[in-house]
């Protein structure tokens, strides 16, 4: 997202990322379990397919705003993912910027009733 | 039942992997997180009460990239040496590695050399140093080579022939040495009619010729040692890389040539 204006991919994805690092707020999970977390407290709303959530988990990791570790569970490596300073420093101004966006919409857009039918 | 369960994804994981263009170390640990996800996610919706084709499936359609996410994972992973030099001509920049390379390792001999010459070691080098050197500076290059491919451009399509090579050349310059050494001494024997030489320990000629047979032998060892250190350190390496890819893939570490590091 640019600091004046958003270019509708980059905030996209922006969205997808705020999505996964709020959601690792409450602790350390896999990357199904971010997942599926999502798509519950979304109401389906937010679903993951065909592997798009490991370049967002990869990319934020890249940046130093999640943090990936390895541990064994019953003979097999997992990956779980914590949120770090910085990206909680990040999903929170962020956040500030896309309930700015939103409100801005919310704004240029009619009421659902004042649309005709 | 891990093995098992495994198993059950190692065909999605290899045609996986064939798509995904990242260095191997991120490949392995991509898969592996692939891997462990999908066995969870399966299992979950499995005892949520889906029947267990309809879990494999939708496990699958989640987790499982598509073209797009694939050429976006290897975008992520592309190392920065080749994002630098992308837009260049390859060739250009083929001769340009090489002459760097090249450059390094005149540079290193050329300390090297300097360091024997300031012991003082260079006054009457024995003929075989030079050769000793020469061999020398190509294992130098070779292994500068390797490494360069390895751990900067992130390329793993290596094959075991260069570091044997760096072996045998290492091999080849501490023989060399040591054939040079002995030579020496022959002669030097052959010239005296005996030991005398080696029993006037204040003779100018006697100095001298252990100087010429210490740097020669210095220098041997040395370039060998390094070569020997850069043949383990580079094997070591392409055998960790490649047996995680195996193990990931479920392929026999002991199989076929074909089967290691791309």
């Amino acid at each position: 997202m640019t600091e004046k204006g958003f270019d509708v991919q980059d905030f996209a994805r922006g969205i997808h990322e705020l999505l996964v690092l709020s959601s690792l707020q409450t602790g350390e999970k896999h990357g199904y379990q971010i997942a599926l977390d999502l798509q519950a407290d979304s109401n389906d709303l937010f679903r993951f397919k065909h592997g798009t959530l490991y370049p967002i988990l990869h990319r934020l990791e890249g940046e130093g705003l999640i943090k990936g570790s390895w541990s064994k569970d019953g003979g097999r490596r997992k990956k779980v993912y914590s949120l770090t300073g910085k990206g909680r420093k990040h999903l929170s101004g962020e956040t500030g910027r896309v309930q700015e966006i939103v409100s801005g919409l919310m704004r240029l857009l009619p009421a659902p009733s004042e649309v005709p039918a | 039942m891990t093995a098992r369960r495994a198993r059950a994804f190692l065909s999605t994981l290899r045609k996986v992997e064939r798509h995904l263009g990242v260095p191997v170390p991120a490949r392995v640990k991509i898969l592996r997180e692939l891997e462990f996800d999908l066995e969870e996610l399966r299992g979950r919706l499995e005892a949520e009460g889906l029947c267990p084709e309809e879990a494999r499936a939708r496990a699958l359609e989640a987790l499982v990239p598509d073209p797009g996410t694939l050429t976006e994972l290897g975008e992520l992973y592309t190392p920065r040496y080749r994002r630098l030099t992308g837009h260049l001509d390859q060739d250009v920049v083929r001769v340009l590695e090489r002459s760097t390379l090249a450059i390094m390792a005149a540079g290193l001999l050329a300390a090297g050399a300097l360091a024997l010459s300031r012991a003082d070691l260079f006054r009457d080098p024995s003929p075989f140093l030079w050769a000793v050197l020469a061999l020398g500076g190509i294992s130098i290059f070779l292994a500068a080579g390797e490494g360069f491919a390895l751990w900067v451009k992130r390329d793993h399509q290596l094959s075991r022939g260069g570091p044997r090579l760096i072996l045998a050349l290492a091999g080849v310059t501490l023989g060399l040495g040591l054939f040079g050494a002995l030579l020496d001494a022959y002669q030097l024997v052959a010239t005296t009619g005996g030991a005398a030489a080696f029993m006037l320990p204040e003779s100018f000629e006697s100095f001298e010729w252990f100087a010429r047979q210490a740097g020669l032998l210095t220098a041997s060892l040395v370039l060998a040692l390094a070569g020997g250190l850069a043949w383990f350190v580079l094997t070591q390496w392409l055998t960790l890389v490649s047996g995680a890819r195996l193990d990931v893939l479920g392929l026999d570490p002991t199989a076929t040539r074909q089967q290691e590091v791309r």
